[in-house]
């Protein structure tokens, strides 16, 4: 994945891609209760988007390498700027939750900020655990699966 | 042909109505959960006809509809139309699929394994009428294994192109906004390759199942075996305002290709929103068929994409049991003029038949 990080990204251990990975795939409950936190610090804020949309999926044949759209996704995204400064913050969620894409929003204008930057590592840290532990059980059931077939 | 205007009925129609939703009851949110949680398959179906994916949304559609997938598609249909698109994502490529199920009927050692994943193939069908006798189903926990299997699997196509196996296709990058797009422009025919599959991928289960079917069953030229079969999540990755590429979260979907050694060994390929094996299974032997000389119309595109498309069919189908009154009063009136002119057509028809028999005769001497 690209990761263009400005500068001032201050979230060091996961690059921007890799945040923005975590954010949109964390638990929604706790994304949102986690950017309360930290909303206060950012001071006042200017929604240039919240919204409902459709992202469409292009997907590449394997027989002949033909790109095509698989269909339309639903998404959530939102983006904000901080008023005042030339910070921004973006959100996007598979999905209609607004209040999850706008959490995932705020995190980002704080990295951007420098404001939270040790809490939003901890709570990085936590997500991308409990998010590869998930993925780990599923794939250990999976593997379970592994066949090997014999002729006669 | 013309339809006439009708008026009355307006309150018969709103009771009808209210007659469908008072049998279907109260529609509340732990309905739509229920349904979303117990039916993830039928959200999957109803999502890949709909080409939409919001699980939510399709269980929403399936408790307004009673189920009804044709209705529920429409209804998912009709509200993507309500939505702006906010962006294209970046495509989808096999190598970044978190892979759940890859098996392949053809070749039995491929690279990377065959995993069974999550299915019913090789079980009894059995219904557990236990369960309505109040003793609750509980399944039995798998087994983890000691190591995960990996994410993403190796691509069995791309093994048979090294090997020389299969033809190995160079196409030329297209921008992302350039992708053919069958929503945004009408679908003609002959159909380029994107065009083809987006179809497919939007295609009804049920037609797709047979035309696909009437293809392996000997109408056609096409043999098929499954070279790969894929259950797996996709990223849906896309671009933040600062240009970084992220995933905005997973979806899941289903790819078949299908392998036919009728004219050296050629691959059929489909994909769709949603675990739908028997959907992606015959949409590739449909792909395949395609390709090949048309003695059936199975193997025609045009016939497969425009009578699989499911909103289309349903719609056109259901329509005839819409007042007709125009067409219906004028063949009423053909056959009542036919009655009235009966005598003078009866002493006619005879005077007609000696004409024609003169002629005939005239002919043969």
């Amino acid at each position: 994945m690209n990761d263009i990080s400005p500068p001032d990204a201050a979230a060091s251990r996961f690059g921007h891609a890799q945040t923005l990975d975590i954010l949109a795939a964390s638990e929604p409950g706790a994304a949102k209760a986690f950017a309360e936190t930290l909303i206060d610090e950012l001071g006042a804020i200017e929604v240039l988007a919240s919204r409902t949309g459709i992202v469409m999926l292009p997907y590449v044949d394997t027989v002949q390498n033909t790109a095509f759209h698989l269909g339309e996704v639903l998404v959530s995204e939102a983006h904000i700027r901080l008023t005042g400064r030339n910070i921004e913050g973006y959100g996007a969620v598979v999905g209609r939750d607004l209040e999850h894409s706008m959490a995932m929003a705020i995190v980002d204008a704080c990295i951007t900020a420098g404001i939270g930057i040790k809490a939003i590592e901890a709570f990085l840290a936590s997500e991308h655990h409990r998010q590869r532990k998930i993925d780990e059980t599923r794939l250990r059931k999976v593997e379970s699966t592994r066949v090997r077939m014999e002729t006669f | 042909m013309a339809y006439v205007a009708t008026r009355g009925g307006e309150r018969a129609i709103e009771q009808s109505e209210r007659l469908y939703r008072e049998d279907l009851g109260r529609i509340d949110k732990t309905r739509v959960d229920a349904i979303a949680k117990s039916m993830p398959y039928l959200l999957d179906r109803v999502m890949g006809e709909a080409s939409l994916y919001a699980p939510e949304l399709a269980a929403l559609a399936l408790a307004q509809s009673g189920g009804d997938l044709y209705e529920a598609v429409l209804l998912l249909r009709a509200y993507r139309t309500t939505q702006p698109r906010l962006a294209i994502a970046e495509p989808v490529r096999q190598k970044d699929l978190f892979t759940v199920r890859r098996i392949s009927a053809a070749f039995k050692d491929i690279p990377g394994g065959q995993i069974l994943g999550p299915t019913l193939d090789y079980s009894h069908r059995l219904l557990n009428i236990d369960v309505l006798n109040g003793a609750d189903f509980v399944p039995e926990p798998v087994e983890q294994a000691a190591e995960p299997a990996p994410a993403t699997q190796p691509s069995l196509a791309d093994w048979q192109k090294a090997q020389g196996l299969i033809a190995d296709f160079q196409s030329e990058p297209v921008p992302l906004e350039e992708i053919p797009d069958v929503t945004r422009e009408p679908l003609l025919f002959p159909a380029s390759r994107a065009h083809k599959l987006q179809s497919l991928a939007r295609a009804d289960t049920g037609g797709t199942l047979a035309l696909g079917y009437s293809t392996m069953r000997g109408y056609g030229n096409v043999h098929p075996t499954v070279n790969e079969l894929r259950l797996a999540e996709a990223p849906v990755r896309i671009r933040h305002p600062r240009g970084t590429i992220f995933s905005a979260g997973r979806v899941r979907i289903s790819q078949a290709e299908i392998i036919s050694k009728a004219k050296g060994l050629q691959l059929g390929f489909s994909a769709t929103f949603g675990w739908n094996e028997v959907k992606v299974i015959a949409a590739a032997s449909l792909d395949l068929a395609s390709t090949q000389e048309k003695p059936h119309p199975a193997s025609n595109e045009e016939f497969v994409l425009y009578h699989t498309e499911p909103v289309e069919a349903s719609g056109f189908c259901i329509h005839f049991k819409l007042p007709h009154y125009v067409t219906f009063q004028s063949s009423l009136d053909a056959i009542r003029k036919v009655k009235t002119d009966k005598p003078a057509n009866k002493a006619a028809v005879p005077q007609a038949d000696a004409a024609r028999q003169a002629e005939l005769e005239k002919a043969m001497s």
